[in-house]
């Protein structure tokens, strides 16, 4: 298994000029920051469901109602809204609710994947407060024709099948694939006389990105992706049989990045049409539904200036225009305007801080003005002290402001401040063996939090209404420890997260709910010539599931076993089976109430490279 | 509903239709739940709970549904019928009705098969009767299920116009209240048991709680739809005859005003409106003018024995129950019930 950012940055750093990235600057714009990236093995061993792979490899907690039902994440016990996910640079929370739905998102055609914890509204606007995650495509200048098949069979007919391409030359790379995912997911409720009820899904993506090199200084390339789900929502104990919803997901993501680079200055055009799509259904049975659509239009200008060796300028500027409409809303548009300025400096001795603002004109509300600073400090003998401080933002929704009858118009955007102090040590033991560890802490203080309460409003009696009330505070420490080990063939791997987070109101002093204090994950791995053993092991805490703390779901542990074996593996082509057991040891757990996750389950995977 | 309410009504029922009963044996309840007030909570992101409140008002004891079978009721809990030993505790996501011994609250049975959405029952001698609103995305499938409280099972389905809210009974006939589930409605529907003729009487917009008065007429309060629906009409509480099936006098409030948690105690009803609640005497030709008493805005209402009882509900919380002694106007007791508190029964 590959690993975390020691590798990264070799990787990074020695291809830098043949791969292709939307999203160009995360590393630079990243100082100070803790950074995960999860590469192509990883996701191969994970890929039942974005849910797992992040739960699995990320400090990170996910509430699932149901295996494979609707999911979102939160970092350091902030909100799921305040989880941004940017797909090659762009912010794709959806407008109408604010956040991603992690079962919603297809695994395999992603090339690789960047984590960050902490603040990032200064580039990637609303809900970057808790942290960020980054799904990129690589695209690569070299000469290449690659093909891939997966597929793979699991329990309670659970399908995958997945078709990738890559061809490229010195001037032009064009890559694309296709994955198709569907599962009855009828796994049996343990504990219970009931098995998952109405919870099948099935999804189809497919996408294709291109990239042309006119000469070494200008090039253009081109990305679309292309989802369409149905999926069910199961039903909750005591009686899961009285479930009946339906949910269609259509999504659908275009980006044009046109870079030219003269002497010192580069710009970056990037021009996106975004659509998002959802259909309701409060029984499957009855064609009428309720729907969100949305359709974001996004342009945006890059510009940067190396003033010399040791310093760059980065300025932003974006123009977003977004047609947002459910069943009860009629079309509203909603149009910002930013722009932000980051000023980098790299010394020789290799200390580098960067200082970040933005500002955002907003057609519906008054945007905070947002700065960031980031700054790594190496030490002697492979120590680093990291740290970075920032305010963030998130704005309300569509719902928040104009849901009939209960949505409020009068709401301003949620807002942060934080900080994070981080010590890092990374050593490398000859080509392939290195240890890193990293420790951080954080600070999370945030205001004018959006809480849909009945009441809210003293004008409408009883109503559910949203308002900006709350303050919170988090604040905790990360660690995370990743390590490889080489000797001759024998290779072990060794990734863990551990997270402990202390969040709770400002008011009542009282615990967040769906919050785990303690988060562990880890994934140990152990490689012999064509063999590949791993172990992966999730602890979540005991987490709140009402306010006053009196209703909690209990701690539980998880762990997933996996063997890999490459047939063949030669220049031209490659063959590997897997097989792979989530549950190993058949434990009863719930991470939403009333919603028991999937028992022993066993996956196996064909993986052909040609 | 009010747990003695029902039982007069059970009696009643008796008396008419198996009078020829001569055993005399008499019914001691037993149990840690006898003698004090049952608090249902809807739920939320948690399950359905039941608190129960000792006579003393000692202590509450949450959860107790969960304490004694160690199980969870779901979401959400809507309410709770009784029979002289049982509870019936209707949650309406979870398409179950939960039998408990209504003193131990042990469960004899789950009557899930055949219901949709239930959300009020009534129990009259062995028959069961809940409302039901069928798939919440279609509006003409709400329908009466008829439940053999013997067998605990479903025997048939009456079907009735949209949204079937609260249901009482007398003399071989129900009353129910069409609220109108997610859409609206404005009418009481009285069925005849026997014969599954349904007469049907307009009210006011939203029609919920209804109950008889000692002269048997039906009292019925209509919320009025609220403004933002874009059709807002006013609240209005209407007297039935309930021989004639005619409405003797409607008492109509302002477009603007929507009252709720109609309840009756010892010939006087209560309402509250605007977080204020109003009292009059079933012989009144006319509203009050003035509130006895402010207690904000609740999510449940009810008076016995010269106390009233306010659900001050939460939603991601533990709820809290104010009491207030009619006499003094005052706030005599708070304790925290069930999330989501919605209704308050006598478990006497």
């Amino acid at each position: 298994m590959l690993s975390a950012y020691g590798q990264k940055d070799s990787i990074v750093n020695s291809l830098d000029e043949v791969i292709v990235i939307a999203d160009k600057n995360i590393k630079e714009n990243s100082i100070g920051f803790k950074k995960i990236n999860l590469q192509d093995s990883i996701i191969l061993n994970n890929s039942e469901s974005f849910t797992s792979l992040l739960r699995f490899n990320a400090p990170i907690y996910f509430r699932e109602y149901g295996s494979g039902g609707t999911s979102s994440a939160r970092f350091r016990g902030t909100s799921s809204s305040n989880t941004a996910v940017i797909w090659n640079g762009i912010n794709i929370n959806s407008v109408n609710g604010g956040q991603t739905g992690f079962n919603s998102l297809t695994v395999n055609l992603v090339d690789n994947i960047d984590i960050r914890p902490g603040g990032g509204s200064i580039k990637y606007g609303s809900g970057a407060i808790g942290g960020t995650i980054h799904l990129n495509t690589d695209l690569q200048f070299k000469k290449h024709f690659t093909n891939q098949f997966i597929s793979s069979i699991g329990s309670y007919e659970t399908y995958k099948n997945v078709y990738k391409f890559s061809y490229g030359s010195s001037s032009f790379v064009m890559k694309g694939g296709i994955s198709r995912n569907e599962s009855e997911n009828d796994y049996p409720l343990l504990g219970t006389e009931f098995v998952n009820t109405n919870g099948s899904y099935k999804n189809l993506e497919w996408n294709f990105n291109t990239a042309f090199k006119f000469s070494n200084n200008s090039k253009i390339s081109f990305y679309t992706t292309k989802y369409n789900a149905t999926r069910y929502f199961s039903g909750q104990l005591p009686n899961p049989k009285a479930a009946k919803e339906k949910y269609r997901d259509f999504n659908q993501r275009n980006l044009l990045v046109f870079e030219i680079k003269r002497n010192n200055f580069t710009h970056i055009t990037k021009a996106a049409f975004l659509t998002q799509e959802y259909n309701y259904f409060a029984d499957k049975n009855i064609d009428t539904y309720d729907f969100g659509k949305s359709k974001t239009y996004l342009l945006n200008y890059d510009f940067f200036w190396q003033i010399n060796a040791s310093s760059k300028l980065e300025t932003y500027t974006e123009y977003t225009s977004i047609f947002g409409s459910t069943k009860q809303i009629e079309e509203k548009n909603r149009i910002q305007f930013s722009q932000a300025a980051i000023f980098t400096k790299n010394f020789q001795n290799n200390i580098s801080y960067n200082l970040k603002f933005r500002k955002d004109f907003n057609s519906d509300f008054e945007v905070p003005f947002v700065f960031a600073f980031g700054a790594e400090i190496p030490l002697e003998n492979n120590w680093k002290i990291r740290m970075n401080a920032s305010n963030n933002y998130r704005v309300p929704t569509y719902n928040d402001l104009y849901w009939p009858g209960q949505g409020n118009l009068d709401l301003i955007p949620e807002t942060s401040k934080q900080a994070e102090i981080g010590i890092n040590w990374s050593t490398k033991r000859g080509n392939s063996s290195y240890t890193n560890v990293d420790i951080g802490y954080f600070y999370i203080d945030s205001k004018e939090k959006i809480v849909w309460t009945p009441g809210g409003d003293p004008d409408r009696n009883g109503i559910w209404v949203p308002i900006n009330i709350s303050e919170v505070l988090n604040k905790g420490f990360e660690i995370r420890l990743s390590q490889k080990y080489r000797l001759d063939h024998h290779i072990f791997t060794l990734s863990s997260n551990y997270s402990y987070t202390n969040a709770t109101d400002k008011q009542t002093d009282k615990y967040l709910i769906f919050v785990p204090k303690h988060l562990i994950n880890a994934n140990f791995a152990y490689s012999y010539k064509k063999w590949n053993f791993f172990y992966q092991f999730l602890f979540n805490g005991k987490i709140y599931s009402s306010e006053d703390n009196f209703f909690s779901l209990p701690s539980f542990d998880i762990s997933n076993i996996g063997l890999n074996y490459k047939i063949f593996n030669n220049k031209n082509q490659s063959l590997a089976v897997a097989l792979k057991v989530n549950n190993i040891y058949n434990e009863i757990y719930q991470n939403s109430p009333s919603r028991i996750m999937p028992n022993r389950n066993f996956n196996t995977t064909i993986n052909y490279k040609f | 509903m009010k747990i003695n309410k029902l039982a007069i009504l059970f009696f009643a029922f008796n008396i008419l239709f198996i009078s020829c009963n001569d055993d005399d044996e008499i019914f001691t309840p037993q149990g840690d739940y006898t003698d004090g007030i049952l608090i249902s909570g809807e739920g939320s992101a948690t399950t359905g709970s039941v608190t129960f409140i000792p006579e003393n008002l000692s202590a509450p004891q949450q959860l107790i549904y969960k304490t004694v079978n160690d199980a969870e009721l779901g979401t959400f809990l809507q309410s709770i019928a009784f029979n002289e030993t049982n509870a019936y505790i209707c949650v309406d996501n979870a398409n179950t009705i939960n039998v408990v011994d209504r003193y131990t609250f042990k469960e004899i049975a789950k009557i899930t098969d055949q219901l949709v959405t239930p959300r009020y029952m009534v129990a009259v001698g062995d028959t069961g009767y809940a409302t039901n609103w069928g798939s919440t995305a279609v509006d003409t499938d709400d329908f009466i299920a008829v439940i053999d409280l013997n067998t605990n099972k479903v025997t048939k389905t009456i079907p009735v116009g949209l949204g079937p809210e609260r249901i009482v009974a007398k003399d071989g006939k129900l009353y129910v209240s069409h609220k109108g589930a997610y859409g609206t409605n404005n009418k009481v529907a009285v069925i005849d048991v026997a014969t599954e003729v349904i007469t049907e009487i307009t009210v006011a917009d939203e029609p919920d709680e209804l109950f008889f008065d000692a002269d048997d007429n039906l009292w019925v309060l209509s919320s009025g739809r609220a403004s933002w629906t874009g059709s807002e009409s006013k609240g209005s509480i209407a007297k039935i005859n309930t021989t004639t099936n005619t409405i003797t006098t409607s008492f109509d409030l302002a477009t603007t005003e929507h009252p709720n948690f109609l309840t009756y105690s010892e010939g006087k009803v209560y309402y509250l409106l605007s977080g204020n609640v109003y009292e009059m005497e079933v012989s009144a030709a006319t509203l009050p003018t003035s509130s006895i008493l402010e207690i904000g805005s609740v999510n449940g209402m009810e008076v016995n024995n010269g106390q009233l009882y306010g659900l001050n509900a939460s939603f991601s919380a533990l709820s809290e129950l104010d009491i207030y002694s009619l006499s003094t106007k005052e706030k005599t007791k708070t304790m925290s019930v069930s999330l989501a508190a919605s209704k308050v029964y006598f478990n006497e």
